[in-house]
């Protein structure tokens, strides 16, 4: 039989968050100073064999399945694009025809996102086996052969138990190429719990971390992160420490913290992965920094066009304030700190933090002059830190597993690991967790496998429509704040944008500006009309219409957008040309000079011509053209007028030979 | 009572309060820092970037309407790299401004103009000139004058003893004002060939001019038709 309704867990059945017996006194009300670890070492106020009995098996039953049977499904939202829901139900429907007991859960995505839809199945006395592109037609076979004893199709195995068919044959997950140079820190849990039981997460040690900086005081907590060596994950790299307390000792109450989950760069998704596969590290974290500075108020801002996100933010929140882990008096320690989803408009520009408190205030998405900051001057004009999701995520595992082992990673300035989220052109697209310090080069060719087969590599956009792009001589540099930095690109969120060689730079440098020119926020000219000027500059360059000058002229308004915009959008937007024009110069002034696209992609600077060696003079592409510039010749040999033609490349579609070629 | 903050502005050190900004430290030296948008108690938001200064040694730029004063600044107002900053900041908000100085409520008192003259940013039409001083439009009395596509700059010395306009300091290639001037010529009847002869002496030598004449002698024909 099948129990299993993930909405309903702990609701129906006795749930590990639950009081083992009426001599556990823990409630909202009344908490309990030893909650957290009771949990799993409980019962410890009292010894009574069947309480201790009934925590055990609901924790083996949580890590093993319901009767030793665990399927997880891939349910964050790159699951769920291609089809994760469907194999779900199908799951679900299959194991109630074949009379099993298991459990079922969705778990979040675990940064293999060119493998969705992915299934693990676990079954006590087999390796658990992940299979990747599950078909929902293929559901029954592939849980049929799992439960004979054969793995031989699954994509990669967790631990090897040596009994199970073609188990040899199938690679370690620890041991393909995207997990080999991993360090799965703050990922931990990503693929393993179910993110939307506080339970699960807890049984996966979470909380703890709570529990132990409660335990001390916030001054320590401070010292804590601040021996660790943590800096900010959303771009700047600021200390953290530092940020807490300059925001500890500034003057005024209350104090806030804001969780900025607004991440908007194109190619970043390691925040919406965190926050959807592990939401409470997240809140974890949260709290953990309202105790440091003594806030007593947060917010969780999250970007509204990532609507999953928000909902499993919302349920963590909901579900830890039932079980007392936010509220008046959390856990017995005298702090009480409550915490508010706020869903954004979905504005760029949000995630600078003056236009994100703008917004929270109920006012317009605009940033504000900095100084004062927001550590002095914030929220309502009150102290107020702002932390980025994984930061906090961060925090929480710092504070779990202590900082020595945080700090063992990384380089000499920057501590620990970062998520990086690779797309593009890039063999294996998803998000993987490094040290920092790793090269370009590694994170592209060693974890990501290279560019896609048949294409060159070009170049790596880092740090989305803010950062640079890199060409192939640059990938030997680590992949830290302050190279990056030197190198004409930043950190940002970490996303990479891998570009093949079948992209302009130009078009690149044009669509990136495209997406700073519609989200700036119009408040300084630099950035307004600036990013405007740079637009129309590239157009006319992409257009066939570009001087020399022009090429002065982004290099001047670009310059001039870094030095006197108000906010980081503006000061970053001209990143992504600035650095395509150092490196990348000579494809500028091709397209200038020669008016020619070497990638054959500005339609204006291309010309289609037909090979008539290769011709069959079917007449298809003229009878296909749409502006009939296609006509016979005297000799009988198609030729194409390039006065009449639009370069819509409907010839080129149609020929069945490949005789149209781009010159 | 607070502790009053010393800062340096060009070098000359001053002590000033707390929380006041660079612009008001400025004041109390008797340095002109150019403003645009700055309105005390109205509009304080920064957002022309005409202000902006160096913090020395920093090599960041910031309003000085707006930052506020903190121990030990060091500022520069007037390095080349501030002028060249500001140069530019008045060209992208010329890019986008609607000239048309002709029906500007504003004509009697352009900011503008006189930061683009200081500046040395042209696009401005020489109209403007004649209007921040008051005088008669020379077009009224059908004299064709080329203040409507003259770059601005010269302080109107021919236009104010009652010359025409020659157009020496040479046209304006936006097309925006042209439409605007062709629309005042049409309006006053002057005949475009003795314009066209005029603009031909001294703008046949700068660059655009072919697209220039092509263009008002469309738009007067448009105009015309109407």
């Amino acid at each position: 039989m099948i129990v299993l309704n993930l909405d309903e867990s702990g609701m129906t059945r006795w749930n590990l968050m639950d009081r083992c017996c009426s001599i556990c006194r823990h409630s909202k009300e009344t908490p309990c100073r030893k909650y957290i670890d009771c949990r799993i070492n409980g019962p410890l106020c009292h010894d009574e064999v069947d309480c201790r009995e009934k925590i055990k098996f609901r924790i083996s039953e949580v890590r093993s399945g319901r009767g030793g049977l665990k399927i997880s499904i891939g349910m964050g939202s790159c699951g769920l694009a291609v089809g994760a829901r469907d194999v779900y139900h199908l799951v679900l429907k299959e194991v109630e025809k074949r009379g099993l007991e298991a459990s079922v859960i969705p778990v979040g995505c675990m940064g293999l996102c060119y493998m969705e839809p992915l299934v693990e199945i676990h079954k006590d006395g087999m390796p658990s086996a992940i299979y990747g592109r599950m078909k929902p037609e293929s559901v029954g076979e592939i849980l049929d052969a799992y439960l004979g004893g054969d793995v031989s199709e699954a994509f990669a195995l967790r631990n090897r138990v040596g009994l199970a068919k073609g188990e040899s044959e199938v690679p370690l997950l620890d041991e393909i190429d995207f997990f080999k140079y991993q360090v799965r820190w703050v990922t931990r849990n990503c693929g393993i719990v179910n993110p939307e039981s506080v339970e699960d997460y807890i049984v996966y040690g979470g909380y703890r971390g709570l529990a132990r900086a409660l335990e001390s005081k916030p001054e320590d907590v401070i010292e804590i992160i601040k021996k660790s060596g943590l800096r900010g994950r959303g771009g700047a790299g600021f200390p953290t420490w530092l940020k807490w307390n300059i925001c500890r000792e500034a003057k005024g109450q209350p104090k806030y913290v804001v969780c900025n989950a607004d991440e908007g760069d194109p190619g970043a998704f390691m925040n919406r992965m965190l926050a959807e596969a592990d939401p409470h590290r997240v809140l974890e974290g949260l709290i953990i920094a309202a105790y440091a500075i003594g806030a007593s108020y947060g917010y969780i801002f999250v970007r509204a066009e990532k609507p999953l996100m928000a909902d499993r933010l919302e349920k963590a929140v909901k579900d830890a304030r039932y079980y007392g882990l936010l509220g008046h008096n959390i856990l017995d320690s005298g702090f009480d700190f409550d915490v508010e989803v706020v869903r954004s408009a979905g504005a760029f520009v949000c995630g600078e933090e003056t236009a994100m408190l703008a917004a929270i205030e109920g006012g317009r998405a605009m940033p504000r002059q900095r100084p004062p900051y927001p550590a002095t001057y914030g929220l309502f004009g009150k102290p107020t830190v702002i932390n980025n999701v994984e930061t906090l995520a961060h925090v929480a595992t710092i504070m779990m597993d202590g900082w020595e082992k945080f700090a063992s990673y990384g380089t000499n300035r920057s501590k620990g690991t970062k998520v990086f989220c690779i797309t593009g052109s890039a063999a294996r697209t998803g998000a993987i967790e490094v040290p920092i310090g790793i090269t370009a080069k590694d994170l592209i060719f060693k974890l990501a496998g290279g560019v896609r087969e048949g294409r060159k590599f070009k170049a790596v956009q880092i740090g989305g429509p803010s950062g640079g792009c890199l060409p192939e001589n640059m990938l030997d540099l680590p992949m830290d704040y302050e190279s990056l930095t030197s190198a004409g690109a930043i950190m940002g969120s970490g996303g990479l944008i891998v570009i093949d060689d079948g992209n302009c730079i130009v078009d690149i440098a044009r669509f990136f500006t495209s997406f700073t020119m519609a989200e700036s926020c119009g408040k300084c000219i630099p950035c307004r009309v600036g990013s405007k000027i740079l637009y129309d500059t590239l157009t006319r360059i992409i257009e066939g219409e570009g001087t020399e000058n022009d090429l002065k002229i982004l290099e001047e308004v670009g310059m001039f957008m870094k030095n006197a915009s108000l906010c980081a959008l503006g000061q970053t937007a001209p990143n992504p040309i600035l650095s395509t024009l150092r490196y990348f110069r000579d494809e500028y002034e091709i397209h200038i000079k020669a008016k020619r696209c070497p990638a054959k992609v500005c339609s204006r600077l291309v010309d289609y011509i037909i090979d008539e060696n290769i011709c069959v003079r079917c007449g298809l592409c003229s009878k296909q053209c749409p502006v009939q510039a296609i006509a016979k010749d005297d000799k009988g040999s198609y030729k194409i007028d390039s006065s009449k033609c639009i370069r819509c490349g409907q010839c080129m579609i149609i020929c069945s030979r490949s005789a149209i070629v781009k010159r | 009572m607070y502790t009053m903050v010393r800062i340096s502005i060009d070098g000359i050190e001053v002590e000033v309060e707390p929380g006041s900004t660079i612009l008001e430290a400025a004041e109390k030296l008797n340095i002109k820092i150019p403003t645009l948008c700055y309105f005390p108690g109205l509009f304080i938001e920064a957002t022309c970037r005409v202000c902006i200064v160096e913090l020395s040694g920093t090599g960041r730029f910031v309003p000085s309407c707006t930052f506020p004063v903190s121990d030990k600044l060091s500022i520069e107002t007037d390095n080349a790299k501030v002028r060249e900053a500001r140069r530019i900041a008045l060209e992208t908000i010329l890019a986008t401004h609607k000239i048309a100085c002709h029906s500007c409520p504003r004509k009697g008192s352009c900011k503008l103009l006189e930061l683009c003259k200081e500046y040395r940013v042209e696009g401005i039409p020489i109209c403007a000139e004649c209007l921040l001083h008051g005088d008669d439009c020379l077009l009224a009395i059908g004299e064709a004058c080329l203040g409507p596509i003259t770059n601005a700059g010269c302080k109107g010395v021919c236009l104010r003893k009652g010359k025409i306009c020659e157009g020496c300091r040479g046209p304006i290639t936006s097309a925006d004002t042209i439409r605007e001037a062709a629309k005042l010529y049409t309006k006053y009847g002057i005949n475009l060939d003795i314009v066209l002869n005029k603009l031909s002496i001294y703008g046949s030598s700068y660059p655009g001019y072919d697209m220039i004449v092509k263009l008002l002698l469309n738009l007067f024909e448009e105009n015309e038709c109407k």
